[in-house]
């Protein structure tokens, strides 16, 4: 009856049939075997083995069941030797005995040792030979077999063990082994379907935990993170230091966005297993987007683990180490993780190869960076050019690396070689029509950049650069144009934008806001009214907005939309602004924004701090120009006029022209503020004979200055109008001799003075106040009989000027119309501040003004002869201009105003032209970070 | 090779030092060094204890080159009012002015034998030069105009001539521009020969190699230092290394390496059969302006727009 029970699963009833005889008869074998099983099945093993013993004791001749159950027992309690003896008793009463055989063949194999396992198959064999339906043995050899990868045989061998038992844990191994070999097979359809099924054969997860790793495993594969975590995450609660499962998780937690479990998990990971490179690998490429300090205290630890292994370090490794140290700015160890990445191969020779140099024509020089030759030789030479595919980003990064320490002909090498294996390498062009253009080689760079477009006409990197170029070259409406395709490409590609191409698109939007900029620039050159030009402000904050709102941390947008803010007058919201972007610009070695600093002080210039922003503009010439910018120090000298500190701006307009000697502007802006000095040293009341002396000199360079320019101008050197010089000229003599009246003066002064001293003091100083005054009062009058003549002749030649001027600047148009604005309403209100001093010498005053304006309003003639012609029909506009001009002149607060304006107005070309340079280096970064990412993935695809 | 700092001299001049050449022995003292600055003077130095021997002063507006004829008796500076004085080194004596406007001064070279005085004549896109003994203006040197442009466009001014330099024979100077080109012409004849191309940003500075006629060195803006086959018109290398603008270059005596300053504060010095920079020097805080090798060698000078000088010893 008990029995029938316990075959019918019913334990609960056996069990209290098997008592309701043991307590009739102690000794009843049947019994006592029945209520062992009947305990065994409950897991108390030890009552179990008790019954079984006292069976034993009872009937010491029982079958050798009964040693089997009692092997059983002390197996499950861990006594793994008396278990052994037990199993072989019962092996030595029946050999034929399958669960003994069974049961040992187990234990041996899980000695774990290559003699046990072996003698475990053995068993196993035997047994399966004996009885060829056990299932338990069935599953071991199943497993035995998918160990040795005969998969075929572990299918059979299951399904016979599935179609035999009926017992859910064995059931649940078949499925397991049956998934397992369809997973390692690759399909992992089947294989999730048998781990399923595995899965639902067990009761609680503990039991047999293996499926559910192998489940989490399928799942991933099959992109169902969300299970494949329910699994891993049971995986992981019964061995909570498994690293391969918290690696998996991590996976997932990267896969589902979550970084910071995912990296809590991989720092588990790391640290339980400290030795576990791989570990260390996955880490660090988690954290290389959040924390490159610590992703490359990862990638190392992984590097000196595998070294240690000997074991060889995978390149993606070094790799983002060394891209880790690039950006960092750790150059030297940048290069020498590079170097490791590469190994041997032709470019340790190409760059070796200095002592053998292949000599070019110079008349092809032009073409050097797109020169390949130089490999064909080296083939010829009996050399192998080679380049495995692995290796094309590391080297990439080697060539970016050479570049940022300024071995660019190294560099450019590097690239051409990617390119001559690689012809369709798109950054490689890019980086050399960037190493051109900062060569100012702009023919070669537009070619270059072409030769990228070829490859992918659509790639917006190629299509920004190219924009840059053409504004380079003054061809604006084709910049506009190609920014515009820059742009289309892209918000093609919003749709899909993923992590990877975040960097392209950041890149492009700074290309949609500059190209919108420049087209909004390029309208309003068009019709100048201020309405329309307050529309456009509003328009172009609207999209810096915009672009900010897409991706709050771009500096460029923030920085334009400074500039529109600047310009609408906000200046402390502007300020605030600069300043910030400054902030966070100056953490990277990539992004280096000088337009900032001067955006910032153009500010301070505006608001009438003229300390803070030549400081601004000196500590930004040194930082980022090495204090060769001449535009900056020609700034740097405006705003020492301003702030009336002649001589030293007249030091900054001299480093300037030794900065850039061809640049008759700043000989003319020179010989301007040595007159203004002149003239305002006169001025003074009071003033010695040295100070008269100086002022002399000055004069004389000045008129010297003058006529050399108007010599010049005879040689159309540059664009000045000689008449204008002339005027100079006029003035500047004429100053001078008054200037040699006043030394005269002074001098006669200074020895009366000196004679005087020798006589009584106080009379001595009373005679020459006398005479003082009758000294100036002489010279006044002299002043007077002389000037309004000079005064009316300068007149006229102020109206002829003025007629040519405007005249000229009808022709003009475009966009040099900002800077004429802009240093005409900065003079215009000089002229007025001039009215408002109501002295004598305003005239003059007025003149020099005029004449400082409007060269630097002229200073882009030079480049800009090809677009006067085109622009010739804005004559119109021209007439517009002029009237609105004359409207702002009379009204003080109004100029002032538009200086403020004008100022930032003013910089915004020049902070174009500045932008371009951050631009590329901006783009260079967001390459670097690309290939980073390939490499992340183990394999460099193609970037589409 | 290697160079090795020897002395310092911080506040040479009060303001920015532009220029910097070598005056040779004479019999009767030994070399010295001559020293130009935006501060209007020229200043002259013994050189084995940097103690200053006399300050010129004369020049109006920054001194932006100094000359010294290879007798070591007179020298030239010029300034940025285009006037070129020449002087008697060691009476200071004005020996005679020089200008021909409306034609700027930049670099200025007296040949090998000291009898012609060569100067870059800037917007006037022409090299000037000048008799030494009487001071006359013997030449120019134009740069002709590329074909098709007419006279009047103003895009000449892009072949504003900046640099110049003497081969060791004597038999031609090159002159290098704003836009990057170098002209080389033929003294005897007073002909223009070719352009040697690869620059495409302003060539301050100017050498030719001291014991090879034909091997000449240019210095850019674009950061690099080429070394031309000045005769076969051929681009023998390009050498990059330095940050910024390569302000000026020299070669050494023995013709195995040359030295450049840049606007990236550095002095390099480098290898010419490894052609690489073998050295570098730091100690300037602002723009290199001047480098130069003792005619005798074993010395190089550099000045600075931090208004400093140093010397060091070359081996």
């Amino acid at each position: 009856m008990g029995q029938l029970l316990l075959a019918k699963g019913e334990v609960e009833q056996a069990s209290s049939a098997f008592k309701i005889v043991l307590e009739a008869d102690r000794d009843n074998v049947p019994a006592l075997l029945g209520q062992a099983c009947v305990e065994f099945n409950r897991g108390r093993y030890s009552d179990s083995l008790e019954l079984y013993k006292r069976a034993l004791q009872v009937h010491p001749s029982c079958p050798g069941a009964i040693r089997l159950g009692i092997g059983l027992c002390r197996y499950k309690l861990g006594q793994l030797g008396k278990a052994r003896q037990a199993f072989q008793r019962a092996l030595q009463l029946d050999p034929e005995n399958v669960e003994a055989l069974v049961a040992l063949a187990v234990m041996d194999l899980q000695a774990n040792e290559a003699a046990g396992i072996r003698k475990g198959m053995e068993k196993m064999q035997r047994a399966f030979e004996i009885y060829p339906y056990c299932a338990m043995a069935l599953n071991y050899l199943a497993n035995h077999f998918f160990f040795t990868g005969q998969h075929f045989l572990v299918e059979q061998l299951t399904e016979t063990a599935l179609a035999v038992t009926n017992h859910g844990p064995t059931k649940s191994h078949s499925y397991y082994n049956l998934a397992r070999s369809y997973h390692s097979k690759g399909d992992y359809e089947k294989a999730g379907l048998y781990y399923m099924a595995s899965v639902k054969e067990i009761n609680k997860p503990h039991e047999f935990i293996f499926p559910y790793y192998g489940l989490g495993q399928v799942q991933l594969k099959l992109g169902d993170f969300r299970s494949a975590l329910t699994n891993f995450e049971k995986v992981l609660e019964i061995y909570p230091d498994n690293c391969e499962t918290l690696k998996a998780l991590g996976h997932i937690y990267v896969q589902l966005g979550q970084i910071e479990k995912a990296q809590e998990l991989l720092r588990k990971a790391a640290k339980i297993d400290p030795r576990d490179a791989q570990a260390f690998i996955d880490l660090g490429e988690l954290l290389i987007s959040s924390d490159t300090g610590a992703a490359l205290d990862a990638f190392k630890t992984a590097r000196t683990l595998l070294k240690k292994a000997g074991e060889e370090v995978p390149i993606e490794v070094l790799n983002n180490i060394g891209v880790i140290h690039f950006e960092k700015g750790e150059f030297e160890s940048a290069h020498q993780s590079f170097k490791d990445a590469l190994g041997d191969g032709i470019w340790l020779t190409l760059l070796d190869s200095k002592t053998k140099p292949y000599v070019i024509d110079a008349s092809a020089s032009m073409l050097q960076f797109k020169d390949m030759q130089l490999f064909h030789r080296f083939e010829n030479d009996g050399n192998h050019v080679e380049l495995p595919w692995n290796k094309v980003t590391v080297l990439f990064n080697l060539a970016r690396l050479l570049e940022q320490i300024h071995d660019t002909v190294a560099a450019s090498v590097l690239y051409r070689l990617i390119l001559f294996k690689y012809q369709d390498y798109v950054d490689a062009y890019l980086r050399l029509a960037a190493i051109a253009k900062a060569r100012n080689n702009l023919q070669l760079s537009i070619e270059l950049v072409n030769e990228a477009l070829k490859v992918n006409g659509k790639y917006p990197n190629a299509l920004s650069m190219l924009g840059d170029l053409e504004l380079k070259n003054d061809d604006w409406v084709k910049a506009k144009e190609t920014f515009r395709a820059a742009s289309d490409a892209t918000d093609g590609k919003d749709s899909y934008a993923t992590l990877s191409l975040l960097n392209i698109h950041l890149i492009c939007l700074i290309g949609f806001g500059k190209g919108n900029w420049n087209y909004f620039a390029a309208l309003r050159n068009e019709k100048r009214a201020p309405k329309l030009e307050a529309t456009h402000l509003e328009k172009a904050k609207e999209l810096y907005t915009r672009v900010i709102v897409q991706h709050t941390s771009n500096l460029y947008a923030a920085n334009g939309a400074g500039v529109v803010l600047a310009e609408k007058g906000q200046f402390d919201v502007s300020k605030d602004l600069f300043t910030q972007v400054q902030e966070a610009a100056s953490g990277s070695v990539f992004v280096q924004m000088p337009d900032v600093w001067i955006n910032l002080a153009h500010v301070y210039f505006a608001q009438g701090n003229f300390a803070l922003a030549m400081k601004m503009y000196q500590n930004c010439l040194r930082k980022f120009y090495y204090n060769t910018d001449a535009q900056i120090l020609l700034y740097l000298a405006r705003t020492h006029y301003e702030a009336e500190q002649w001589q030293d701006c007249k030091k900054s307009l001299l480093r300037a022209i030794h900065l850039a000697p061809s640049n008759y502007t700043l000989r003319f802006d020179a010989g301007v503020a040595m007159q203004k000095f002149s003239a305002s040293t006169l001025q003074k009341t009071r003033r010695t004979a040295d100070e008269v002396r100086s002022t002399v000199a000055e004069l004389e360079n000045a008129v010297r200055v003058f006529s050399h320019l108007s010599a010049a101008s005879n040689l159309h050197l540059h664009g000045f109008d000689e008449k204008k010089i002339n005027t100079h000229v006029e003035y500047c003599k004429h100053l001078l001799d008054a200037a040699k009246i006043h030394r005269e003066a002074a001098e006669r002064e200074e020895q009366q003075n000196r004679q005087r001293q020798e006589a009584a003091r106080q009379a001595a100083l009373a005679e020459e106040a006398r005479r003082k005054a009758e000294e100036q009062k002489k010279y006044l009058e002299q002043w007077r009989s002389s000037t309004p003549a000079s005064k009316r002749r300068e007149r006229s030649e102020n109206d002829d000027d003025e007629v040519g001027h405007s005249e000229k600047r009808r022709r003009k148009g475009g966009k040099r119309r900002k800077k004429d604005k802009s240093s005409r309403s900065h003079y215009e209100t000089e002229y007025a501040e001039a009215d408002m001093m109501d002295y004598r010498e305003e005239p003059e005053d007025e003149d020099a003004s005029m004449n400082y304006r409007e060269p630097i309003g002229q200073m882009n003639d030079q480049d800009d002869d090809v677009e006067e012609n085109a622009n010739d029909r804005l004559a119109a506009a021209g007439l517009e201009d002029s009237d609105v001009d004359d409207e702002m002149a009379p009204s003080i607060t109004a100029a002032r105003r538009r200086r403020a304006l004008s100022e930032s107005d003013d910089d915004e070309p020049f902070e174009r032209q500045l932008r371009d340079n951050t631009d590329e280096l901006q783009d260079s970064d967001g390459e670097l970070r690309e290939n980073d990412h390939k490499s992340n993935g183990g394999a460099a695809l193609d970037d589409d | 090779m290697k160079f090795a700092g020897l002395k310092s001299v911080e506040n040479a001049h009060e303001e920015s030092v532009w220029a910097v050449t070598w005056v040779p022995a004479t019999e009767t003292r030994p070399a010295l060094l001559l020293t130009g600055s935006l501060d209007e003077t020229v200043k002259l130095w013994r050189p084995d204890d940097m103690q200053l021997e006399r300050t010129n002063t004369g020049h109006c507006l920054g001194v932006v080159s100094v000359a010294a004829h290879p007798s070591g008796i007179i020298a030239a500076s010029a300034s940025l009012d285009s006037f070129v004085r020449v002087f008697d080194v060691d009476t200071n004596a004005s020996i005679a002015t020089l200008e021909a406007p409306p034609s700027e001064v930049w670099q200025m070279q007296f040949d090998p034998k000291g009898t012609t005085l060569a100067v870059a004549g800037g917007g006037s896109a022409s090299v000037k030069l000048w008799d030494t003994a009487t001071w006359n203006l013997i030449a120019t040197l134009s740069i002709p105009r590329p074909e098709g442009l007419k006279p009047t466009d103003k895009s000449s001014s892009k072949k504003f001539v900046l640099s110049v330099a003497w081969s060791p024979d004597g038999r031609r100077i090159a002159c290098g521009s704003m836009d990057g080109t170098i002209s080389v012409f033929d003294v005897t004849r007073a002909k223009f020969l070719h352009h040697l191309e690869g620059h495409f940003m302003p060539v301050r500075s100017l050498v030719y190699s001291p014991v090879d006629p034909r091997v000449l060195f240019s210095a850019s803006d674009d950061t690099h230092v080429h070394m031309y086959d000045a005769e076969g018109k051929s681009l023998v290398t390009a050498m990059s290394g330095h940050a910024s603008w390569v302000l000026s270059v020299d070669a050494s005596p023995d013709g195995a390496a040359i030295t450049t300053g840049s606007s990236d504060r550095t002095v390099k010095l480098w290898d010419l059969n490894m052609r690489a920079a073998v050295q570098s020097m730091t100690n300037h805080t602002d723009q290199v302006w001047g480098v130069s090798f003792r005619p005798l060698g074993g010395r190089v000078v550099s000045v600075s727009d931090d208004k400093s000088i140093s010397l060091y010893e070359y081996s």
